[in-house]
C-alpha cells in the first residue's frame, strides 16, 4: 500500500491543474472537480490511516532516488492523522464555500494547491521537501486571504505574506545550517549524524533556534502572532476557517517532527534551553493570546487571538516532550482544528444571516440564527474543555504529561487556560441567550427594508448549516473516541521519541 | 458485595438527558412539553429507586462504557453513597417539577422552554454525579452541572442576573479546575481515580506533599458548589434564578454535589485513614465550622427571604462537612461513626427542610409579590397552608425534635462529644440559637403581627451592635405606607385557596418529608442507605 503515500501530494496537484483547464471551458467547474480530488484524497488518507495506525511506517522512495540522497516519504500514525485531518477538513469547508464563496475557478486552483502543500508537509521525511510545502503552503495562503473583496483583504494578504516569508527564510536559514554541519537533508538521517556533530555544536544549536522560531512564526506563536489576527479577520469566511483549521496546525506537526524526529530528546535533554524556550514560548502564548481575545470587539479576531493561546498548549505539550504530552498535543492538534474550523463557519454563517460581526451585535442572536448560535455555543464549550468534548480529552492528556514530568508552572498555565478561555468565550455565549437584541436590524446587509423575514434566506445553504453542525457533533463525539485514539497512536509516539 | 453489570445507572443518567429533546422540540405546546418532563422524573425516579433494595443488601450496580482516558474508564457505579444522593436529587426533581409548572405559569415567565431543558440537563448531571464511579467521572458531570445550570441562574436576563451568572462560572468553572487539577495529582500518585471504599491505597504514602496538594485542591473544588466560606459568594447572587431553581438546585442537587464531592474524595479516595494520616481533616472541620457560624450570622440581617435562606443553605452545608471532617479525622470508631452518619444524613434532612422554604417563598412570591421579610407582616392569613409548612421546616433546621433536622444534628452532636471535638460541639449549639434567631422572626411575622401593628425589627435595621436611636418605637410605622398592604392580607381558609395545588401540594410533601425524616428515621430509607455507607467506611454498625 505504500504507492498511496505520494497520490497524497500528486492527486491535489493534479486536480488544481484540471481545475484550471477546465475553467479555460467552463465557468462554476472548480467546485466539482475539487469536491471529486477531495473525496478521493480523503478515502486515500484513510486507507493510510488504517494501514499504519498502530503499525510500522510506510515508507516511500521518490523518483527510485535512495536515501539519504533521494526524498522520502514517510507515513506514520502522526503523519497520517493529520493527512486525513487536511483532507476531511478540506472537504468540509468546500460543502460550506459552495454558497458562502469564494465562487471563482481561481480559488479552487489555489485551493487545492494549499491542500497539496499542507499534505505534503505532513508525510515528508526530507526536511528540505519541507520547506519546499511549507512555501506551497504560505504562497497559496497569501493568496487565498487576499482574495476576499476590497482592500482589507488585500492588506491582510500582504501582512501575512512579509511575515510569513520571513518565518519561512529562517526556516530555510535553519536548514542551511544543519546542511552544513551534516551534509543531508534526510531528516531519519539528520537525526544521526548531528548526534555525531554533537549537539553543543554551535552549527547545530543555531539550525535548531532558526527552525524552531521559524516555525513559531507560522503556528503563531507570541510575539511572533501578528499576521494571524489581521490574515483571519481579512480573509474570506471560507477562508479563515480553512487556514484556521490547518495551516498553524500542520505547522504545529511540522515544529513536532523538527523537534523530535531531527533533533530527538538526547538533544532537549543536552541543551535545556530550548526546552526553556520552548515552555516560555507556550506559556507567554497561552496567557497573552487569551488576554488579547478577550479585548477583543470583533469575533474573528477573538477568535485569531484564540488560536495564539490555543497553539500554546500545543507548544507546551512538546516542550514537556513525553508520551502522554505528545499524544495530547496530537489530539489537541486534531480537536482544535475542528472546533476552531466550525467556530470561523459559525461566525460566518451568522454574519451571512444576520450581519452581526462584532462581540455586542451578537446579542440575542440565539432568536435570529438559532443554528449559528446553536453550534457556536457547543464550540465554544467544548474549546474551554468542559468533559466529555475533545477538547478535554486533549487538555487532560497534556495536563498529565506536564505533572508527569513536572513541570510545574506550565501545569499552572495549562491549568488556568481553562478559565482564560472561558473569559473569552463566555460573554459572547451570555450575550447570544441572555441579551435581548439591540434593535440595530440596520447594520445588516440582509434585512435591506424593514428587516421583514418573510422572505426566505437564499444567503444560507443547507449544506452550510449542515457543516458547522457537523462540526459541533463532531467536537463532542471525538471526545468519546479520543482515548482509542490515543492508544494506537501510542507506538507512533514511543518511536519518535526513541 | 457484589457487582451487577446493569444499565440502570446508565440510564438513570440518560433518562432526562435524552427528554431535552422531546421538551424542545414540543416548545409550542407547553403542556405536551411539562408532560415530558414529568414522564422523565417519573421514570428516572423509578429507575434509581428499583436499585435500592439491591445496594440496601449490599451490591453495587455498574455500567462500564470502556476507557475514557487511558487507565480511566466511563464507569457509571451506583453504590449506596451514590444511592443517597441520587435518590434524593431524582425524587425532589418529581416534586419540582410540578412545583416549577405552578411557579412559571404563575408569573408567566418567558423562556420557559429553556428553563425546562436545562433543569432537565442538569438533574442528569446531578445523577452522573452521584453515579460516577471514579473521580473523572464525577469531574465530568461536575462540569457538566455547571454548564447546564448557568442558563437557569441567567434566566431572568436582566442585568443583576447576567451578572451573577458570570460570577457562578467563574467559580464553579474555577472550582471544576482546582477538581481537575487535583484529579490529575491523584491519578498520577496512584496510577487510578477509581472509587474504594476505605481510600485509593496508597495514594498518601507514595508522596505525602502531592498526596496533600491534591487533597487541597479537590477540597478547593468541591467547596466551592459547597459554598465554603470564603468561596461561597455565588450562591446568595444565584438567587436570582428562579425559586424552583434556588429550591432544587442551589439548595439541593449543585450545593449537594459539591458536599457529595467532598464525602468521595475523603471516604472512596483517600480514605479516612489516609486523611487523618495527613492531618487535614480536622482543618477542613475548621473550615465548616467557621462556615456555618459565620453565615448563620450573616442570615440575621438579610431581609431578602431568598438571600436568608441562600445564607442559611451555606451555614448547613457545613453542617454535612463538619460531620463528615471529625468523622475521618478521629479513630474510626463508634464516635466516627456517628458523626458521619449525622453528617450525611443531613443531605437528606436539610434537603427536604430548604427545598420547603425555597417552595414557600416562591409561593409567596407568586402570589403577593413578597420578597423580603419585613413586608411579610400577617401573611399566614393570606397563606396559611404555606407559612404552617415554612413554620414547620423552620424549627426543623434549628433542630427542634421530631422534624428531620434534629435527628441528624443530634447525630452530629453525639459524634462530636464523644470523640471529644468539644469545640465543635460549641459551634453547632451556637449554630442551633442562631437558627432560631433568623428563622423566627419570619414565622412570628407572619402570624403573629400585621401590616398596621408590627415591632421594630432593630438587628435589620440597625448596625450591628445596636444602635439605641434607630430601634427605639418610631420607623415601622413611617414605612407601611409604602407595603401597599395597607388593607391587610385577604384572608384564605386552609383548604388551599391561598395558591394553586401545583405549588401546595410540592410544599406539603416536602414539609411531610421532613416530618417523616424526622419521627421514623428508620422508617424512611435514607437513613438506612446512610447505615450501609457508614458500615462499609468504618465498619461500625450502627
Amino acid at each position: 500500500m505504500s504507492d498511496l503515500a505520494p497520490l497524497l501530494v500528486a492527486l491535489p496537484v493534479f486536480g488544481s491543474v484540471v481545475a484550471l483547464l477546465a475553467g479555460l471551458a467552463r465557468d462554476r467547474v472548480g467546485w466539482a472537480v475539487a469536491v471529486l480530488t477531495l473525496v478521493v484524497q480523503t478515502a486515500v488518507a484513510g486507507t493510510l490511516m488504517a494501514d499504519v495506525l498502530g503499525s510500522e511506517a510506510i515508507r516511500y522512495v521518490v523518483g527510485g532516488f535512495t536515501v539519504p540522497i533521494g526524498i522520502e516519504l514517510v507515513v506514520d500514525g502522526l503523519s497520517a492523522t493529520i493527512a486525513l485531518l487536511v483532507a476531511v477538513v478540506s472537504l468540509g469547508v468546500l460543502a460550506y464555500a459552495r454558497r458562502a464563496g469564494p465562487r471563482s475557478n481561481a480559488f479552487y486552483v489555489i485551493y487545492l494547491l494549499l491542500v497539496a502543500g499542507l499534505s505534503g508537509m505532513s508525510i515528508t521525511g526530507d526536511i528540505f521537501n519541507m520547506y519546499v510545502f511549507l512555501e506551497i503552503t504560505g504562497l497559496t495562503a497569501y493568496a487565498l486571504v487576499a482574495s476576499g473583496d476590497g482592500g482589507r483583504s488585500a492588506i491582510a494578504g500582504l501582512k501575512y505574506l512579509l511575515v510569513g516569508t520571513v518565518g519561512a527564510s529562517l526556516f530555510l536559514l535553519g536548514i542551511g545550517f544543519a546542511y552544513i554541519a551534516t551534509g543531508t537533508l534526510n531528516m531519519g538521517d539528520l537525526a544521526t549524524q548531528l548526534a555525531e556533530v554533537g549537539y553543543g555544536s554551535p552549527l547545530v544549536l543555531a539550525a535548531f533556534g532558526l527552525l524552531v522560531v521559524g516555525l513559531f512564526v507560522k503556528i503563531a506563536v507570541f510575539p511572533l502572532h501578528t499576521w494571524q489576527p489581521a490574515a483571519y479577520a481579512g480573509a474570506p469566511d471560507s477562508v479563515s476557517a480553512f487556514i484556521s483549521a490547518l495551516v498553524s496546525t500542520v505547522a504545529a506537526y511540522a515544529l513536532i517532527r523538527i523537534v523530535f524526529t531531527v533533533f530527538g530528546t538526547e538533544f532537549l535533554a543536552a541543551t535545556p534551553l530550548a526546552s526553556t524556550v520552548l515552555a516560555a514560548g507556550a506559556v507567554v502564548s497561552i496567557v497573552v493570546g487569551s488576554l488579547l481575545a478577550v479585548s477583543q470587539s470583533e469575533l474573528k479576531r477573538m477568535l485569531a487571538y484564540s488560536s495564539v493561546s490555543q497553539f500554546g498548549l500545543i507548544v507546551g505539550a512538546v516542550a514537556v516532550g513525553n508520551v502522554v504530552a505528545l499524544t495530547g498535543a496530537a489530539i489537541h492538534l486534531v480537536g482544535h482544528a475542528i472546533m476552531k474550523g466550525g467556530l470561523f463557519l459559525a461566525v460566518g454563517l451568522v454574519n451571512d444571516v444576520t450581519g452581526a460581526r462584532t462581540v455586542d451585535e451578537y446579542a440575542g442572536l440565539a432568536k435570529r440564527s438559532p443554528v449559528g448560535a446553536a453550534a457556536f455555543s457547543v464550540l465554544a464549550v467544548a474549546m474551554v474543555g468542559v468533559p466529555p468534548a475533545v477538547g478535554f480529552v486533549g487538555k487532560w492528556y497534556i495536563a498529565l504529561g506536564a505533572v508527569e514530568a513536572g513541570a510545574w508552572p506550565l501545569v499552572v498555565v495549562i491549568f488556568a487556560s481553562t478559565l482564560l478561555t472561558l473569559a473569552y468565550f463566555a460573554r459572547v455565549v451570555e450575550r447570544i441567550y441572555f441579551r435581548d437584541s439591540t434593535e440595530t436590524s440596520g447594520l445588516a446587509p440582509t434585512a435591506t427594508d424593514g428587516g421583514e423575514d418573510d422572505a426566505p434566506e437564499p444567503v444560507v445553504s443547507v449544506g452550510m448549516r449542515a457543516t458547522v453542525v457537523a462540526a459541533a457533533v463532531v467536537a463532542v463525539a471525538l471526545g468519546a473516541v479520543a482515548a482509542g485514539y490515543g492508544d494506537l497512536l501510542e507506538p507512533t509516539i514511543e518511536g519518535l521519541l526513541s | 458485595m457484589t457487582e451487577i453489570i446493569s444499565l440502570r445507572p446508565l440510564l438513570a443518567v440518560l433518562v432526562s438527558a435524552v427528554a431535552v429533546a422531546p421538551i424542545l422540540a414540543s416548545r409550542g405546546r407547553p403542556n405536551l412539553r411539562e408532560a415530558w418532563t414529568i414522564l422523565a422524573a417519573v421514570t428516572k425516579f423509578g429507575l434509581v429507586a428499583s436499585m435500592v433494595p439491591a445496594v440496601l443488601a449490599g451490591d453495587v450496580y455498574v455500567t462500564d462504557l470502556g476507557a475514557f482516558v487511558p487507565g480511566v474508564n466511563f464507569a457509571l457505579e451506583a453504590d449506596a453513597l451514590g444511592l443517597l444522593f441520587g435518590l434524593l436529587a431524582s425524587l425532589l426533581w418529581v416534586v419540582t417539577s410540578f412545583y416549577s409548572m405552578g411557579y412559571m405559569r404563575g408569573l408567566d415567565e418567558d423562556h420557559q422552554t429553556r428553563y425546562f431543558a436545562s433543569f432537565a440537563g442538569s438533574v442528569s448531571a446531578a445523577i452522573g454525579i452521584a453515579f460516577a464511579g471514579n473521580l473523572l467521572v464525577l469531574f465530568v458531570f461536575y462540569e457538566l452541572l455547571t454548564v447546564a445550570t448557568y442558563p437557569l441562574v441567567t434566566h431572568d436576563q436582566t442585568t443583576e442576573a447576567r451578572a451573577a451568572g458570570r460570577k457562578y462560572l467563574t467559580y464553579t468553572f474555577g472550582g471544576g479546575v482546582a477538581v481537575l487539577a487535583g484529579t490529575v495529582l491523584v491519578y498520577v500518585l496512584a496510577g487510578t481515580t477509581t472509587f474504594t471504599p476505605g481510600g485509593i491505597a496508597d495514594l498518601a504514602t507514595t508522596d505525602p506533599t502531592l498526596a496533600s496538594a491534591a487533597f487541597g485542591l479537590l477540597i478547593l473544588g468541591f467547596g466551592v458548589k459547597a459554598a465554603l466560606m470564603p468561596l461561597h459568594s455565588w450562591l446568595p447572587d444565584a438567587m436570582v434564578a428562579p425559586t424552583p431553581v434556588s429550591g432544587l438546585l442551589h439548595a439541593v442537587a449543585v450545593v449537594k454535589s459539591g458536599v457529595f464531592g467532598i464525602a468521595r474524595v475523603t471516604l472512596d479516595v483517600f480514605g479516612p485513614d489516609a486523611v487523618a494520616d495527613l492531618g487535614l481533616g480536622i482543618a477542613l472541620a475548621f473550615v465548616a465550622a467557621a462556615t456555618l457560624l459565620i453565615s448563620s450570622v450573616i442570615a440575621l440581617r438579610q431581609d431578602n427571604l431568598k438571600r436568608r435562606l441562600a445564607f442559611s443553605t451555606v451555614s448547613q452545608l457545613s453542617y454535612i462537612v463538619l460531620g463528615v471532617a471529625v468523622g475521618v479525622s478521629v479513630a474510626p470508631d463508634r464516635a466516627a461513626a456517628y458523626a458521619l452518619a449525622g453528617g450525611l444524613l443531613h443531605i437528606p434532612a436539610h434537603a427536604f427542610m430548604k427545598l420547603t422554604l425555597f417552595f414557600c417563598a416562591g409561593a409567596i412570591h407568586v402570589e403577593t409579590h413578597t420578597d423580603d421579610i419585613s413586608d411579610m407582616a400577617g401573611i399566614g392569613r393570606r397563606m396559611p397552608l404555606t407559612m404552617t409548612a415554612f413554620g414547620v421546616a423552620s424549627l426543623g433546621m434549628a433542630g427542634i425534635p421530631l422534624i428531620a433536622g434534629f435527628v441528624s444534628k443530634y447525630f452530629i452532636l453525639v459524634g462530636t462529644v464523644s470523640s471529644g471535638q468539644l469545640l465543635f460541639t460549641g459551634a453547632l449549639l451556637i449554630s442551633g440559637v442562631l437558627n432560631i434567631a433568623y428563622f423566627w422572626p419570619v414565622v412570628y411575622t407572619a402570624f403573629f403581627e400585621s401590616p398596621d401593628d408590627g415591632n421594630s425589627k432593630p438587628l435589620l435595621e440597625s448596625p450591628f451592635g445596636g444602635d439605641r436611636d434607630v430601634a427605639t418605637d418610631g420607623g415601622h410605622e413611617a414605612e407601611h405606607g409604602e407595603h401597599g398592604h395597607g388593607d391587610g392580607w385577604t384572608t384564605a381558609g386552609w383548604r388551599g385557596g391561598e395558591s394553586t395545588w401545583l405549588m401546595v401540594a410540592p410544599i406539603l410533601f416536602a414539609a411531610a418529608g421532613s416530618v417523616v425524616l424526622g419521627i421514623v428515621p428508620d422508617a424512611a430509607v435514607f437513613l438506612q442507605i446512610v447505615r450501609a455507607v457508614v458500615e462499609g467506611v468504618t465498619g461500625v454498625v450502627l
